[in-house]
């Protein structure tokens, strides 16, 4: 039996290395451009996935949330509570935030925001927005009187550029007022603009903890605690070790908060990926097929000939499988080398998105994929036209 | 030895119908060297392919070496045209990638001859065909009668039982021809070896042992 895959592979490897070199390319750069594309395209959108799950926690969640029991509003005995919960083995840090809306006055202009009061020293380590500031400083845990605002609150001097609603342009040590649900109301110097890439961080304000709870009257309350822990992805198992370690608050991760709104990014993502890589596939396809064909098609008569002097179809149906399997094998290895290239490309200047550059991910899985179709593709294309040609009535196929 | 009885091949059906054989009782011996004449259409390719096994009579017997052929499936014809016999077409068929030596290798190595065996019988039989120093030339780097002679060799690496030829000269100058058949004749005669080939020309006649005169589908002289 091995005797045939010999003949099949010697008459293959002469029919590509003594055939036509300019198709055989052509081929071949055609299937790495198709590699390329199976490839490039899920692996960006992988990146933005991953851009997107890393803002969520680095800006806006940490790796859980935890929130007031079932029936309160708030969380009282906070200093108790994030003590217990920083001694969880796997817990990094944690940080209260009392979250609610407020309105600012700068300059006659009046908008509604959400103030997030926050413990500085603390939000540094569960969260990155202190990296985000655009200008001025960050607050200090025993700030009063500060007020941190987010660039796209902040918003322009020229106010068409604004999509919502700002504060008209205001800039670091200027001063606004700010307006609480108690009705109190005080003024503040801006300390620094942030600029996040976040929306959800950049249309809101900060001030300490320590400010708002002489506003309101209030110590030791929150209604959010945020945590970082050392794994992100096994949020789940975490969210389990601090319910055993006796934490009776609600506890939910970044990706229960974040659900709808990434699950319907990914959604549409998906649904792009997936046209492209059928698009892909069935130009792969084709070209292959299309190109084998009229290949196998153009020796008809050989093949007849072949035949007829005694060589059995099955070699001839593998030497043309032969010949697909060094296309798909090129082809592979040559978009390999091209998707090399643009990936380094890629690192040299990344694709900016809001919140920071896009690096593609390469997942295993993605990579194994792409080779399995291309794969069983050329499989079907070196087989089914040689499967045909052979069947074919040997006096015609001779006779050409 | 060869023996087709009431061997008939049809073309279309009904009305239509084209009688390319009609009846053909033929008897070669082992050795023969048989030329078969006729006008164009009495159907002397038909005949001859039906003795490679390229086509399956419409009725008739055919038996080769003993074997009736019609009770062969479609691989045990394609190992038996591979292993009993050797055929010459008009237009040599050469795979035009390979070289000298590769085209008569494949049959061989098919065959199941070692790559030494193979290698030796390529060279051994491009010596007898006169052409020892084309062995790494490709078909296209040869001339018609050079490429005729590697069909030849390439027809008798498996030392078949009958080696058939339609019409091997049809493309050649009268030199090659004759080179040609010298060397068909010369294979006749030293190898013993069975040789039935087709030709209109007249002058080709005084090279065969036996002529067939066919007419209409029908052997009209020398099928014995
Ligand atoms: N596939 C076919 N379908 C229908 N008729 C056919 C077919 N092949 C051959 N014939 C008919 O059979 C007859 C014999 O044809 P054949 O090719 O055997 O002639 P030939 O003696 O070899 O002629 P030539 O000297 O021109 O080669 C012809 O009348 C031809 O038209
Ligand atoms: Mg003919």
């Amino acid at each position: 039996m091995l005797e045939e895959e010999q003949v099949a592979f010697f008459l293959a490897s002469r029919l590509i290395t003594r055939g036509n070199k300019g198709t055989l390319l052509l081929t071949i750069m055609i299937i790495a451009m198709v590699f390329v594309n199976l490839i490039f395209l899920p692996s960006i959108i992988a990146g933005i996935v991953v851009l997107f799950n890393q803002q969520n926690i680095d800006y806006s969640y940490g790796n859980l949330v935890i929130e007031p029991r079932e029936d309160q509003l708030l969380i009282t005995r906070v200093g108790e509570l994030q003590q217990k919960i920083n001694r969880v083995p796997g817990v990094v840090a944690s940080t209260p935030r009392y979250s609610g809306a407020a309105t600012i006055v700068s300059k006659g202009k009046s908008t509604t925001p959400l103030l997030i009061a926050i413990n500085p020293d603390d939000e540094k380590q569960v969260l990155k927005i202190h990296t985000g500031i655009a200008s001025g400083d960050y607050l200090n845990d025993g700030d009063t009187g500060q007020i941190l605002i987010g660039t796209t609150l902040a918003g322009n001097k020229d106010q068409t550029v604004d999509r919502t609603p700002t504060l008209g342009g205001v800039d670091v040590g200027k001063t606004v007022e700010v307006t609480f649900r108690n009705g109190v109301t005080r003024q503040y110097r801006i300390k620094g603009i942030i600029a996040s890439g976040q929306f959800s961080v950049d249309s809101s304000a900060f001030i300490t903890r320590k400010e708002l709870d002489s506003v309101l009257g209030t110590t030791d309350t929150a209604n959010q605690i945020l945590v970082r822990t050392q794994t992100t992805g096994k949020e789940e198992a975490m969210r389990i070790t601090l319910m055993q370690y006796g934490i009776q608050e609600k506890i939910w991760t970044w990706q229960d908060k974040s659900a709808d709104f990434l699950k319907s990014i990914v959604g549409s993502f998906d649904i792009i990926n997936v046209i492209s890589t059928i698009v892909s596939l069935v130009i792969a396809v084709v070209v292959i097929f299309i190109v084998i064909f009229i290949n196998t098609v153009y020796r008809r008569k050989q093949i007849g000939i072949l035949q007829a002097i005694g060589i059995d179809r099955s070699i001839i149906i593998k030497s043309y499988i032969f010949q697909a399997l060094f296309i798909f094998a090129s082809g592979t290895l040559a978009g390999c080398a091209l998707l090399f290239v643009l990936l380094q490309y890629l690192t040299a200047s990344p694709l900016v998105f809001p919140g920071g550059p896009v690096a593609p991910v390469l997942e295993p899985m993605l990579l194994f994929r792409a080779i399995a179709s291309l794969f069983i593709v050329s499989l079907i294309a070196g087989f089914l036209p040689s499967w045909l040609t052979t069947r074919e009535d040997l006096l015609s196929a001779i006779r050409g | 030895m060869i023996i087709g009885s009431n061997l008939a091949k049809i073309y279309g059906k009904g009305s239509v119908e084209v009688r390319a054989l009609d009846g053909v009782d033929i008897s070669i011996r082992k050795g023969e060297f048989v030329g078969i004449t006729g006008a164009s259409g009495s159907g002397k390719s038909t005949l001859l392919h039906l003795l490679g096994l390229l086509d399956r009579p419409t009725s008739g017997s055919l038996i080769i070496d003993g074997v009736e052929v019609a009770s062969l499936n479609e691989r045990q014809r394609t190992l038996f045209r591979l292993n009993r016999l050797g055929y010459v077409f008009q237009d040599y068929a050469l795979v035009p990638e390979l070289t000298a030596e590769e085209n008569i290798y494949l049959p061989s190595k098919v065959r199941g001859m070692t790559v030494k065996e193979c290698t030796r019988a390529c060279r051994d039989i491009l010596g007898l065909v006169g052409l020892k120093d084309r062995v790494s030339f490709l078909p296209g780097e040869m001339s018609g009668g050079e490429q005729q002679r590697v069909a030849i060799a390439r027809a008798l690496i498996n030392n078949p039982a009958i080696l058939l030829a339609d019409e091997p000269c049809a493309n050649l100058d009268t030199r090659n021809s004759t080179v040609i058949l010298e060397l068909i004749r010369k294979l006749n005669k030293e190898l013993d070896q069975t040789v039935v080939m087709v030709s209109h020309e007249e002058w080709h006649q005084k090279y065969f042992d036996r002529v067939v005169v066919m007419q209409d589908g029908k052997i009209v002289s020398g099928g014995e």
